[in-house]
């Protein structure tokens, strides 16, 4: 797997490109703003840019505008955007148009260096990964009659996981149960939040989003 | 009561202009005298076109004498009288002596060129530019110096004493040339004319001059087309021009006359200030008695030591050809200035009067004006504590984000690698995890107060993100009603979002509500915020609730807090930010 990095902290950027070369990932492209690494993604056409959200100059949207711009003009970039603040409103940017190859995590993540190697290669294979932060924020946010009420908590879980983008068979190795019952809680964790069934793994990623979100 | 005036316009007429204007009239009056003589005497004069060339010549020499006596350092008045002074001479042309018909025949075309000059150089005898310099001075090359060429080579009656040699195709080339060129610079005065009426209303008197000189150029200019390819009816259209280049010194002397008559409008004004007018009205009341519409007052603020508008904002005293300012004393301390068309400096009693009977308004006016002033400081001032404030916080917050914070994550980092590279030790392994929790721990709590001091998503990606944030952390069912697009100016944006935090707060704290709207909407240039409960309603407004703050934060924006909260009724909770 190839990896370019965006990040203006050279300490952080060297330690991510450190943790990255001791799991056997190759970094070929290390950047300290915005319009280095669009080049940089033209011309090494690497598997997964990692992009700090904040990027000069101004600190304020160049990271997240850069990575719209490689989600829009090189869809076999999967992109994986990191920031010391995750919000909702942001990651329904990311996610406006497919979860496919985007990831959205805390920086925080990084430290974690197992999950956070798991969850690169997973958006690297066109799936998603959703900061637990946000997945928890949506499924405790206050509703009228609140639907969620209606599920087990072990279905709950399956949600949680569900959401932050997690395949099958990776919510069957957390929870220590099998893919086949897996599939069972999804199916029904879709037939009583009255969601129609999307096949794909990612996709199913912003249909529970999408209705989380209201 | 004393009221004096002071004036940026300079002293009245002195006997020293006596020196130019007696010789002037009299010059003048030989010149049109001895014109007339000199038609009646040919024999068979054509009376009508003797009339025309007096029509024109007698009202620019009497306008000009009446210019010149007025503003003697005016250029206009010389000027008026030189045009009037070539019409009489170009008469000359019918006489029957050789002599007087070859100044006559010189002096054809020149009242052109001087009348070019003229609508350029009105009202105050300057030039502008030095586009209109070069188009003056080729219009007088052309008709002083090709009519010259044109009468050496017998382009005109033989009775012309300059005539060298007799060669018609030179002349007529030379006569295309010299007619096309002044119809280009009459046009092109009539664009530079036309160009100038943009902006402000002049004095009435000043448009009606202006307007009969735009119409004589584009008569002119006809004139010289229908002459230059010989189409038919010269004849008509050379003395409907006549006419109409006459009837600009007559406009002219009306205007001085509508000034004149201006004075008994002061009568009115002073029943008019009577009724203890509003600021506007009394602007008004002043430019109708004083007949200029582009009248404006600025008032003095000693403390400030500058003039200022009704509104207290700064203004600037103009010093330009078009306008200038008279001074209004009172009781021998500056009160305001009437700042108005320049031409109106010329009616300096009309301006004393005005200023002597509109006194006490204008002191009553600069009152309200100094308090606008005061009013505007202190708001500026709470603006600029408010936003200092704003950008300390972001600073704040900009420092954390890019010291403690990433500092520790590179710290947990290192651990984490730190810990891959250890043998297997179960007790330093769970030491290096505990180790990691506390910083996260750390992070954590740093996260939260660095969004407290300021949140960097609302800088970072608008109010639209950082409400979708605030509504899905918000302790109970919030509803998004968000009907505007794009980024707002920044400190718009961070008052909108405390509104909306503030109000969520006290909802969750005191309302007892089982849901929330949250709704911003653009109407006419103003960011509308709502935030509505369904609630117990009677919020406590002026306590702790925090409200004072958001009031005030809104008002520095020149913005307005509501509060509705009846008992039982829910509260609302409503901003307008103007963001033009």
């Amino acid at each position: 797997m190839r990896v370019a990095i965006a990040e203006d902290s050279v300490l952080l950027r060297e330690g991510i490109a450190r943790l990255l070369d001791d799991a056997g990932i190759e970094v070929v492209a290390q950047s300290g703003d915005a319009d280095d690494l669009l080049l940089k993604v033209r011309s090494y056409s690497p598997d997964v840019a990692i992009v700090d959200i904040r990027l000069p100059p101004t600190h304020n949207d160049e990271g997240l505008r850069a990575a719209l711009e490689i989600r829009s003009k090189h869809p076999d970039v999967a992109v994986l955007v990191l920031s010391q603040y995750v919000e909702l409103g942001l990651a329904l940017t990311l996610l406006a148009d497919s979860a496919e190859g985007v990831g959205y995590l805390l920086k925080d993540r990084i430290s974690d260096v197992d999950e956070f190697v798991a969850a690169l290669r997973r958006v690297a294979d066109g799936g998603s990964a959703l900061d637990p932060i946000i997945v928890s924020t949506l499924i405790s946010r206050e509703r009228p009659d609140d639907p969620l009420a209606q599920l087990t908590p072990r279905e709950r879980e399956v949600l949680e996981l569900m959401a932050s983008g997690s395949s099958n068979q990776g919510i069957a190795d957390s929870l220590v149960i099998t893919v086949r019952a897996v599939e069972k809680y999804v199916s029904s964790i879709f037939t009583k939040l009255g969601l129609p069934s999307t096949g794909s793994e990612s996709r199913r990623v912003l249909a529970v989003l999408t209705f989380l979100r209201t | 009561m004393a009221t004096a005036m002071s004036s940026h316009v300079a002293a009245p007429e002195s006997p020293r202009v006596w020196w130019g204007v007696v010789p002037a009239a009299a010059l003048a009056a030989a010149a049109a005298a001895a014109s007339v003589a000199f038609a009646l005497a040919a024999g068979n004069p054509d009376v009508l076109q003797v009339f025309l060339l007096e029509w024109v010549g007698v009202p620019y020499i009497v306008a000009g004498l009446v210019a010149w006596w007025r503003r003697p350092q005016s250029g206009l008045g010389p000027l008026l009288v030189a045009g009037g002074l070539a019409s009489a001479f170009s008469g000359w042309q019918l006489a029957d002596s050789a002599g007087a018909y070859t100044v006559g025949a010189a002096f054809d075309i020149v009242p052109a060129a001087l009348f070019l000059h003229v609508c350029l150089a009105f009202p105050d005898g300057q030039l502008r530019s030095r586009f209109e310099r070069v188009l003056v001075g080729v219009s007088y090359a052309a008709a002083v110096g090709l009519q010259v060429l044109k009468m050496t080579l017998g382009g005109v009656d033989p009775a012309n004493m300059i005539e060298l040699s007799r060669q018609a195709g030179v002349v007529s080339k030379v006569e295309d040339v010299q007619l096309l060129t002044l119809t280009a610079a009459c046009l092109a005065g009539l664009v530079v004319l036309v160009r100038r009426r943009h902006g402000r209303p002049r004095r009435r008197s000043l448009g009606i001059v202006v307007t009969s000189f735009e119409l004589a150029l584009v008569m002119v200019a006809l004139l010289f087309t229908i002459a230059t390819f010989d189409w038919p009816g010269f004849q008509e259209v050379q003395r409907l021009t006549l006419f109409v280049v006459g009837l600009s010194p007559i406009a002219f002397l009306f205007g001085l006359l509508d000034a004149r008559l201006a004075r008994s409008s002061i009568g009115d004004l002073i029943v008019e200030l009577r009724k203890e007018l509003a600021p506007p009205d009394l602007r008004n009341a002043l430019a109708s008695a004083l007949r200029d519409p582009s009248l404006d007052l600025a008032y003095w603020l000693p403390d400030f030591k500058t003039y200022v508008d009704l509104d207290g904002r700064p203004v600037a005293l103009p010093d330009d050809p078009d306008r200038t300012a008279t001074l209004i004393e009172r009781d021998g301390r500056h009160v305001a200035a009437l700042l108005h068309d320049r031409t109106l400096g010329d009616e300096r009693q009309l301006l004393e009067a005005a200023g002597a009977a509109a006194g006490m308004s204008l002191e009553n006016a600069r009152l309200q004006a100094e308090l606008r002033a005061r009013v505007e400081e202190l708001s500026g001032s709470r603006a600029r504590v408010i936003e200092a404030g704003q950008r300390e916080r972001q600073r704040l917050e900009r420092n954390l984000h890019d010291g403690a914070q990433q500092r520790l994550i590179a710290l947990s980092l290192r651990l984490s690698m730190l810990e891959k590279r250890l043998p297997a030790e179960p007790v330093l392994k769970r030491e290096l995890d505990v180790a990691r929790q506390e910083i996260a721990l750390s992070l954590e709590e740093l996260r939260d107060v660095a969004r407290g001091i300021h949140p960097a998503v609302l800088s970072g990606h608008g109010l639209a993100v950082a409400l979708e944030s605030l509504a899905a952390r918000a302790p109970l069912p919030v509803r998004l009603a968000l009907e505007v697009r794009g980024r707002l100016p920044e400190r718009v944006e961070v008052a909108a979002y405390y509104v909306v935090s503030e109000s969520l707060t006290n909802v969750a704290k005191h309302a007892r509500a089982a849901g929330a709207t949250v709704s911003l909407e653009r109407r006419r240039g103003q960011l509308v915020v709502e935030v509505a409960d369904d609630g117990v309603g009677g919020a406590d407004t002026e306590g702790g609730s925090g409200l004072r703050g958001l009031a005030d934060r809104v008002e520095s924006l020149d913005g307005r807090l509501r509060v509705w909260t009846p008992r039982g009724g829910g509260t609302r909770v409503q901003a307008e930010i103007p963001c033009a």
